[in-house]
């Protein structure tokens, strides 16, 4: 009888230690913008005939981006409380953040604290790579031939870094800089995603280039995923 | 049998008064004892042990939690292992020993015969010579051959020797093997108590224990007791005791026992560490407790050990109540040097940092300086060291074709009234010259200099306004241009170096502002206003921006009205001064009613000193009215004037109350009217009040030895002659330099539209270049819509400047041609480097108009006469590392050039050769670089 209790009690006990640990939770929905999207400015690239050459339309700015439905583009999306006092793997696969046509691609993003930013130049023109951190150590570094690379890395995290480009000033990226690898960056679509979140309570916080940010608290328990949206208002 | 032999004294009595003498003299030895033991230092020195073992304790309790207790348990489980298996092998670690023991013999012969054979070989060697040199051949062939049957030997016998010696090592090899892990394991766990083991002799060193008892109980405590008196001696300086002087002795250390430690931050007082031990105190600071002692800073009575008659002073009532209640202190109302309030001990830095503009590490007091630099104290006050002060207030020699007399009576009544913001003290109407006949002599002392400096100012040429300008280009103009770098203007609140550019339509005709803007020293030869090089266009636009603004309050306050037999009573006053009643009335009856009004007014101007800061014909050479303050802040505080009012009687007190309400120490006197207080109010708030007392303290003489006080050297010498004008000329208004940031920096959102930081400019420009900018600046930088102003310096200040900014990056004089010897295979690689760096895509040398500030970078046709070489390749090296924030960007990122086919790809040699190009590089190279290239494809 004795036994049959003890292991009973030992089964459920590593049951709930599995289920606390194993049970990861995801949490995704939309960004909106509420009201009318504001016209986008075109950038004239005339300064540069080698970037105004690699454009047959004109290029609208990419700094609201509204589609179908309100559907709100570039807004990064991240755990910002919960999880501290953890830490996680630095991933070794570097994120891309491309020079094309005289734009960043992509606008917004994310990385983690440590993990390598490939920085390619695909124009046939000079640009500077100009990363802006406050936590970090700032960088300028000339690109002047095409198809060079460079690796760079934040070393703390910080909630946005503003990448400039001096010689072209209507070129600048944000990437969100983060000790975990719980961020999103809503697309096209405005649906972002966050995978394997251990259970827990977490404020989630949207950021965007125009409108700032938002925070939401979530918790996230078992298998089921949770929603969360936002919306942004002019 | 002889009587009884007379006696002078009775015995019985002598007994008894013998008796109560002892007792007396007992009952006092105790009490002195007793006295001596409860001595106030006495008390701090025990509570100190006390609080020191605590501390050693709660940190000896953190030491054992912080040590890994497993690991420890581990480690001396392993180490009683160790010793077991150590004990089992006893037997064969004894019989090895046993072994070694008899090798060490054997060991001992075969080396003494070795070497007995070594020198028999030597001996024989020494004959052969011999016979050999004497051409003995037989007998030295005798000897050879000794020679030649002995090396066999000699050499096996060393043989012999290593054997036995590998035979020993390899015993005690097996010796340390058994013993060597329990002594591995040993060291370890002593590593790991290391801290443990120290704090636990602390503890028991302060704990209390019968040797230092004895050591301290009273009447033993002559032989060596651990409480005692500290005492720094300071051999260089001196206390003077009016008629002798002798060795400053500072005993505070007695009771502030943690000062100089490290640790003792958060400690109770007097136990707390001083703050900045690096500056301070620790014996490779610049001020070490045994050369400076303490209360050559702090003031005070270093020989006392009492916190009373040290001459401790509060910060303030509270304080006092405070110290009262703990300590029943009490103030030693006449201790010759009391100390200084805490707020006050900056004060103390000039006894030895003369000659510099501001002291190094005393913000308070650069503060009263710089304070005092800026309302003028020296116009009014002779002070040592200020001499080179300019005048503070614009110069009246031309003012009659500036200003209306209407303006200046109203000004004089109550400048704040105009501009809340102005230096300009408020002179008349204050509370000792409030009653209605000292108020009616003040306005008519106002009307008298108005009219006075009508009548004696020149008037200047004012041409008329070549267009109307536009109130909106000129806001524009006023944010853009630089009047920020010294203004406060258009609502931007940067820089209150200048006057506040507001009310100026009530005050200025746009005739005279124009002229004004467009050349400054045309109205005031003397002025510190720059000549900001605008056009016709601009100068009107900015004068139409500026005259919008009017103070209409202040235009309607009421003139007074001038009595004429006011006028005449003060004339006559004046006049009496010198004359005798009747000449003076004759004198008096010989004026006009303007003559009399123009007298007075010049009177007014010598009594109250207006001259200290305006240049005003007729006192060019008058001597300035206020008391010297050289020496203020040694000055006897019987020597000050308290007045009737309730005021502690310390210096501090006296300064701060005479610059908050200056003329207080006149209330509930009786006084005729130029009898009373002349100093102006100039409503300082209480941080300025604070700040210039700090200043007024410093002033204050002491016999420093020359070689104590802080000697500057020539470069020293010279970065400070800067110094003076970079204060005087606001150079830090815009420009972050000299470890200070540009006050207008802040205005800019992008950093680089705001003026160049000029942190290292000596190192980076030629110093001929740059005396010949500051001459006649030119267009550096184009998309900057800032402009370097024309400051019209004279020789003197051009190369001071240069010198200050070289010093500063400490480049020194060369006389060497650094001009760079370029080889062809330089010039070569720096052209194939500048074009596949796209050099100038940024650094065009006419930039076509319209393009925004990031694409436009420095000419570089400029740079062969504007750079230093060496400095050329450090930035093209980094330029971050020069420069935070640069649009420059580097292209030998992590020191790897990206064009490993030009010179072998090395970093430092492409820089050298894109300097060397730049050094040949003119408008035609830059015109022939500019052409559009075909873009590669990628």
């Amino acid at each position: 009888m004795k036994k049959i209790a003890k292991v009973t009690l030992t089964t459920l006990f590593v049951l709930a230690v599995w289920s606390a640990s194993s049970y990861a939770g995801m949490v995704s929905g939309t960004v909106k913008f509420d009201g009318a999207a504001p016209e986008a400015a075109v950038i004239s690239m005339d300064a540069d005939p080698t970037c105004a050459g690699a454009h047959s339309e004109s290029v609208l700015s990419e700094e609201v981006v509204v589609g179908d439905a309100g559907a709100l583009q570039n807004v990064f999306v991240y755990v910002k409380e919960g999880l501290e006092g953890q830490t996680f793997d630095t991933p070794s696969t570097p994120v891309t953040l491309d020079q094309k046509g005289c734009q960043y691609k992509p606008h917004v993003f994310g990385v983690q604290v440590g993990q390598p930013v490939d920085i390619i130049n695909s124009d046939p023109t000079l640009h500077n790579v100009h990363g802006l951190p406050k936590n970090s150590k700032e960088f300028n570094l000339g690109m002047p031939i095409p198809g060079m690379r460079v690796k760079r890395k934040f070393d703390s995290a910080e909630v946005m870094v503003k990448f400039k480009c001096d010689v072209h000033p209507w070129m600048n990226a944000y990437v969100g800089v983060v000790s975990h690898p719980f961020f999103s960056t809503t697309g096209s679509d405005g649906s972002f995603e966050i995978k394997d979140l251990p259970a827990g309570s977490y404020v989630l916080e949207a950021w965007h280039e125009k409108y700032g940010t938002q925070t939401m608290n979530v918790t996230v328990d078992d298998a089921a995923p949770q929603s969360a949206s936002f919306t942004f208002t002019g | 049998m002889p009587g009884k032999s007379p006696s002078l004294y009775d015995l019985k009595k002598t007994t008894v008064w013998f008796a109560i003498s002892s007792l007396v003299l007992l009952i006092s030895l105790v009490a002195m004892v007793l006295e001596d033991s409860t001595r106030e230092w006495k008390h701090w020195q025990k509570e100190f042990v006390t609080y020191s073992r605590e501390k050693a304790e709660g940190e000896l309790q953190k030491a054992r939690k912080a040590v890994d207790q497993k690991k420890l348990a581990a480690l001396e489980a392993q180490l009683v292992e160790a010793h077991m298996s150590a004990n089992e092998q006893k037997s064969k670690v004894r019989e090895l020993e046993k072994e070694t023991a008899a090798l060490a013999i054997k060991i001992t012969q075969t080396t003494m015969r070795y070497q007995n054979e070594k020198q028999f070989q030597d001996s024989d060697r020494y004959f052969l010579e011999e016979h050999r040199l004497h051409h003995e051949d037989e007998q030295a062939a005798e000897f050879a051959k000794r020679m030649e049957e002995r090396a066999p030997v000699i050499d096996s016998l060393k043989r012999d020797l290593e054997g036995l010696q590998a035979e020993d090592d390899a015993r005690k090899e097996s010796i340390n093997e058994i013993t060597q892990k329990a002594r591995e394991l040993t060291r370890q766990i002593q590593q790991l108590t290391e801290s443990i083991t120290r704090l636990e002799s602390t503890v028991k060193k302060l704990s209390p224990n019968v040797a230092t008892a004895i050591l301290n109980a009273p009447m033993l405590d002559f032989m060596k007791p651990t409480l005692q008196i500290q005492q720094i001696v300071l051999e260089n300086l001196y206390d003077d005791y009016f008629f002798k002087k002798s060795n400053k002795v500072d005993r505070c250390t007695t009771c502030h026992l943690g000062i100089d430690q490290t640790g003792f931050e958060d400690a109770p007082k007097p136990f707390q560490t001083h703050p900045r031990l690096e500056l301070f105190l620790s014996a490779n600071s610049p001020h070490p407790a045994e050369t400076f002692g303490c209360t050559t800073c702090h003031g005070g009575s270093g020989q006392s050990v009492s916190f009373t008659t040290a001459a401790h002073t509060p910060q303030s009532d509270e304080q006092a109540a405070e110290w009262k209640k703990d300590y029943g202190w009490r103030e030693m109302t006449h201790a010759i040097s009391k100390m200084l309030p805490l707020s006050y001990t900056e004060a103390s830095c000039t006894k030895c940092h003369g000659g510099v503009v501001d002291v190094p590490q005393a913000p308070k007091l650069a503060e009263g300086r710089r304070l005092a630099r800026t309302y003028g104290c020296a116009g009014c006050h002779k002070i040592e060291g200020f001499e080179k002060q300019w005048k503070v207030g614009p110069s009246l020699e031309h003012v009659q074709s500036k200003l209306e007399p209407d303006w200046i009576i109203r000004w004089l009544m109550n400048p704040k009234e105009f501009r809340a913001s102005t230096k300009m003290p408020r002179i008349f109407h204050l509370e000792n010259t409030s009653d209605v006949k000292s108020a009616e002599k003040s306005d008519a002392s106002i009307a008298g200099i108005a009219a006075y400096l009508m009548k004696n100012s020149d008037p200047i040429a004012l041409g008329s306004l070549p267009t109307k300008g536009n109130p909106e280009a000129g806001e524009a103009l006023v944010k853009e241009v630089g009047c920020l770098g010294c203004h406060t203007a258009a609502g931007v609140d940067a820089n209150n170096f200048g006057p506040e550019l507001t009310g100026l339509g009530s005050k200025v005709t746009p005739e005279w502002l124009y002229a004004w803007l467009k050349d400054p020293k045309h109205y005031s030869s003397e002025t510190r206003m720059p000549n900001m090089r605008l056009s016709n266009e601009e100068a009107a636009h900015i004068t139409a921006y500026l005259l919008e603004d009017r103070n209409e309050k202040f235009e309607s306050i009421r003139l007074p009205i001038v009595k004429s037999e006011v006028v005449d009573g003060l004339a006559m006053m004046f006049l009496k001064g010198r004359l005798r009643y009747d000449d003076a009335q004759a004198k008096l009856n010989a004026m006009s009613a303007q003559e009399r009004l123009e007298f007075i007014g010049e009177k007014t101007i010598v009594h109250q000193g207006c001259f200290g800061c305006h240049t005003i014909h007729g006192f060019e050479d008058t001597k300035p009215i206020g008391t010297e303050l050289t020496d203020e802040g040694s000055k006897d505080v019987h020597k000050l004037d308290f007045g009737l009012i309730h005021l502690d009687h310390t210096r501090q007190a006296w300064f701060y109350q005479k610059l908050k309400e200056p003329r207080i120490f006149d209330r509930g006197k009786e006084k005729v009217y130029h009898e009373k207080l002349r100093m102006p109010d100039f409503g300082f708030n209480d941080d300025q009040a604070e700040r210039l007392t700090t200043f007024l303290l410093s002033l204050q003489k002491e016999d420093i030895p020359l070689e104590m006080s802080k000697q500057l050297d020539l470069r020293e010498q010279e970065i400070e002659r800067g110094r003076y004008l970079v204060a005087k000329f606001n150079c830090q208004g815009c420009h972050t330099l000299d470890g200070q940031e540009g006050k207008v920096r802040k205005v800019f959102d992008d950093a680089g539209n705001a003026p160049p930081l000029l942190t290292g400019e000596g190192k980076k420009v030629d110093g001929g270049w740059l005396y010949d900018f500051l001459e006649k600046p030119v267009t550096i930088r184009p998309w900057l819509s800032y402009r370097m102003p024309t400051f019209e310096f004279d020789e003197e200040s051009l190369t001071h400047i240069v010198r200050y900014f070289e010093n500063l990056s400490e480049v020194p004089i060369s006389y060497k041609d650094d001009t760079p010897k370029p080889t062809a295979e330089n010039i070569e690689a720096g052209k194939k480097l500048f074009k596949a760096f796209q050099c100038i895509k940024c650094h065009k040398s006419n930039p076509e108009p319209g393009l925004s500030a990031s694409f436009l970078a420095p000419d570089l046709v400029m740079t062969k006469s504007r750079l230093r070489p060496d400095w050329v390749v450090e930035w093209l090296m980094d330029p971050q590392a020069l420069q935070e924030g640069t649009m420059m960007p580097t292209f030998f990122y992590d020191g790897q050039s990206p064009m490993p086919e030009i010179l072998g790809g090395d970093a430092l040699r492409q820089s050298e050769a894109i300097r060397d190009y730049l050094w040949l590089f003119n408008a035609e190279e830059a015109h022939g670089a500019a052409q559009p290239q075909v873009p590669q494809a990628g």
